[in-house]
């Protein structure tokens, strides 16, 4: 067990707890809906037609965008629609999706990948094969694996993050219960990637079984897996980190900027089953839980399928419930279990409908600065993103919060802080651009002044120089005149004098 | 549906730091009597009259505002800052002045930039002199205190100085502090009794320890420096930190987190500074007591202490 850690973050025990974490296997659902538009990079274009067959596996939508991946279709079926619909994000608004119908027979695309001794197969062949899986992060992120793995320089440790991000969240505990093997091998395979020295995977204390189930398969002696106290934020890579290696990932930099790669548990098994067989990320394991359902699981479950799908298996009961995706901290709410299941929806939380405590007054008593695990003083913080003061705010650090709420968990005022600072950052955002685009509009208006004037100028020296000239050559002209006359009065005089004689 | 943890709501750290205020409380009706209670009973009559009053001319909803706790609490620490047998219209006009100038004036609660309940002290100090420093000399019964407060005897015979005042008094005349008997039974356990209370709130984590312990090291670090370059005319720490408002000021009135500096070093400062503040202003000032002051003065400089001593930031 680790001693060292980072400041702050809070322990908040499991609101949900469960005997034994297990994982169902959902039932293949009628039909799935996948949102085109993923966490970033552009939207996918899709490769299909509605009316179209498709097989489970098979490609429906890709982008030239480097920093994406293909989408491919979690059931065998026939497209039935390429329209907007309601995904899980909070804004509530609808995106471009590929509407699924299934034939019922779940037949897989053909593929083929490294097979079982991957380490023949070399680096960028395996990223490829990652890639081609549409393998994101699978820890709420949705970062594109890929991404992370390639061009890597000077890796020296590989960290698979085990430690479950948000207390009630069970989907990661559960896979390291039930696929120990896929995720050592799928830590062998990252090894080989990045070339690290050893590998560690972070496991919180209260998951003895997870970690049991790994030790049991873990013969490898350049992985090693370390237990860190349960606390909320370890599972923030920058954090995880920290308590694991004492390093200190310099504020706006990357985890590789220190010679370290971070992956998440699921995404780990999901990279062994891309290497090893190419076959795509199609399901992923969701936790079902909350005070609205009698019996919280982990249901392995594909991907488009609606919420409602796994719901309806954990026994809601008869209140009216909120809804709300990824872990109660930092999760979003969303307006109805009709949405789809995404790559990186870990959790459904499915709430009893509470009145909120009303919100009072900040008194600066600093139980938030205690609680926040970047060092912030968020109660400085608030009081200027409420007056607006976004510089000054910028300069007690806003950028660096990672709006994790745990300042908002421990405020005795019940004031939702870190949608200040969210809100905040974003106005922050848009002064400076604002900003920005006066700046250059004032600078092009100064240079066409500038233009004009050096035009204006230009002109009246050459009108100068064009007279000088034009009066030289009067005055020359003057000068030839006068020869012509001279000229012509000698050979009249002449004339007249050859007259005269 | 987002979640909070199961710690205290601001309104109940209020009525925490007032529980812990019993002890201190409860030594002071002891020594001075029912004023003690008498007073408290106007001041927070007066805070909840004029804090309700103020909130209707500002057209804000009166109950949550009120129920919070904070006017009656500065209204307490007012109450028990000012003389048990000082006449009614004092604490009146004390209460109704730290919370309308004090705090809602800024905006209310949050806002205030001074330490309301010590805002009041020194506009009462400094307008009504002689009320604001004649202590009861005994323990006076119900009946008697009511006589004096609102001005049916005279308080004459039952009064005297606090003995901080005395000790000011006796080293004008000449005299050396090996001569005076400086040590005050009551003082010393109000102030024991305001310092367990401290202790309480700091291990309920309603305070963190930086404040009080800076107050006190100030106080402690002045006052041997000074006792140490003339021990005929000052007085020894131990004897500082057991009179007047002392643990009272660390403990409860430097502590007001809305007006205090909020970062970890900025406490130590901030506290320290006041505890520094104090010792000059008691042995060098024109006033017995130097908390209220000392507190303002370092209320002020709460921004620029918060700015410069900002902790270091993950990853900066």
């Amino acid at each position: 067990m680790l001693n060292q850690s980072f400041n702050g973050g809070v322990v908040i025990d499991n609101p949900h707890p469960v005997d034994t974490v297990g994982i169902v296997s959902a039932p293949l659902p009628d039909k799935v809906v996948l949102p085109l538009q993923q966490r970033i990079g552009d939207e996918a274009i899709p490769c299909v037609k509605v009316g179209d067959k498709v097989l489970t596996g098979q490609v429906i939508a890709k982008t030239e965008d480097h920093f994406c991946v293909p989408i491919h279709a979690s059931i065998s079926g026939k497209v039935v629609s390429i329209d907007k619909q309601i995904i899980p994000h909070k804004s509530g608004l609808k995106s471009k999706c590929i509407t699924i119908e299934s034939d019922g027979k779940d037949q897989w695309a053909e593929y083929k990948g490294c097979g079982t001794d991957f380490l023949h197969c070399d680096q960028a062949t395996m990223i490829e094969y990652i890639q081609s899986s549409g393998i994101v992060g699978l820890g709420g992120a949705g970062f594109p694996a890929h991404a992370k793995l390639e061009g890597i320089q000077d890796c020296h440790t590989l960290i698979i993050n085990g430690t479950e991000c948000e207390p009630g969240i069970m989907c990661d505990d559960a896979l390291m219960q039930h696929h120990p093997r896929e995720v050592i091998r799928g830590v062998e395979i990252l090894l080989h990637i990045c070339g690290a020295q050893r590998a560690i995977i972070a496991v919180e204390d209260d998951k003895q079984e997870a970690l049991n189930s790994l030790l049991m398969y873990c013969h490898n002696e350049r992985i090693s897996i370390e237990q860190i106290p349960t606390k909320y934020t370890s599972g923030a890579e920058k954090l995880l980190i920290k308590a694991l290696l004492d390093i200190e990932i310099p504020s706006g930099g990357f985890a590789i900027d220190t010679g370290v790669i971070c992956q998440n548990v699921a995404t780990t098994k999901a990279i062994f089953d891309a290497v090893v067989d190419n076959r795509p990320l199609v399901s992923r394991i969701v936790t079902v839980t909350g005070s609205g359902v009698e019996s919280p699981n982990n249901y392995e479950v594909r991907l488009g399928a609606s919420f409602e799908h796994i719901v309806s298996m954990s026994k809601p009961n008869t209140h009216q419930h909120t809804i709300r995706m990824g872990g109660m901290m930092m999760g979003v709410d969303v307006k109805t279990t009709s949405v789809p299941i995404c790559k990186i929806t870990n959790c459904i939380f499915v709430n009893k409908l509470e009145t909120k405590p009303s919100t009072q007054e900040c008194i600066r008593c600093g139980q938030c600065n205690q609680a926040c695990p970047v060092d912030l003083l968020p109660q400085q913080l608030y009081w200027y993103a409420k007056s607006e003061d976004t510089d000054k705010a910028m300069d007690y650090n806003l950028a660096d919060c990672i709006e994790c709420r745990c300042c908002d968990y421990v405020c005795p005022s019940h004031i939702p802080l870190a949608e200040y600072f969210s809100f905040a950052k974003a106005l922050h955002r848009k002064t400076t651009e604002d900003q920005y685009r006066t700046d250059i509009a004032r600078e092009r208006f100064e240079f066409r002044e500038y233009r004009l004037e050096r035009n204006k100028q230009e002109r009246t020296e050459m009108m100068a120089a064009k007279k000088e000239e034009l009066k030289k050559k009067m005055a020359n002209d003057k000068v030839q005149k006068d020869k012509i006359a001279a000229a012509m009065a000698r050979v009249k005089k002449t004339k007249k004098a050859n007259d005269d004689a | 549906m987002m979640m909070h943890s199961n710690a205290l709501n601001t309104n109940q750290i209020m009525r925490q730091v007032m529980y812990a205020l019993v002890l201190g409380i409860g030594a002071a009706y002891y020594f001075f009597g029912w004023g003690v209670i008498l007073q408290i009973t106007l001041a927070v009559v007066t805070a909840v009259v004029v804090e309700s009053a103020f909130l209707s001319l500002r057209k804000l909803p009166v109950k949550p505002a009120v129920s919070d706790g904070s006017a009656i609490l500065s209204a307490i620490l007012l109450a028990i800052s000012i003389p048990s047998i000082a006449p009614w219209w004092i604490v009146v006009i004390g209460v109704a002045f730290a919370i309308i100038f004090g705090k809602q004036l800024y905006g209310g609660l949050g806002n205030n930039p001074f330490n309301p309940a010590m805002l009041g002290y020194a506009f009462l100090l400094i307008s009504y002199p002689l009320q604001m420093t004649t202590w009861a000399g005994e323990f006076l019964g119900l009946s008697q205190v009511i006589d004096i407060i609102f001005n049916l005897t005279s308080v004459d015979a039952l009064s005297g100085a606090t003995q901080l005042d005395e000790v000011k008094t006796q080293l004008a005349l000449g005299k050396v502090v090996a001569e005076l008997d400086v040590h005050s039974i009551s003082q010393a356990w109000i102030n024991v009794g305001f310092l367990l209370g401290g202790l309480y709130l700091i291990v309920r984590k309603i305070i963190t320890w930086h404040i009080p312990v800076a107050f006190i090291t100030g106080m402690v670090v002045i006052s041997s420096i000074l006792y140490f370059i003339n021990d005929q005319i000052y007085l020894p720490m131990q004897d500082h930190l057991m009179l007047g408002a002392t643990m009272l000021g660390a403990f409860f009135i430097a502590t007001d987190p809305v007006s205090a500096s909020t970062t970890p070093k900025g406490r130590l400062i901030y506290g320290f500074l006041i505890g520094v503040l104090v010792i000059i202003i008691r042995v060098f000032g024109g006033y017995p007591d130097g908390v209220a002051f000392a507190v303002l003065l370092m209320n002020i400089t709460v921004p620029l202490i918060d700015y410069y001593t900002q902790p270091k930031v993950f990853g900066k």
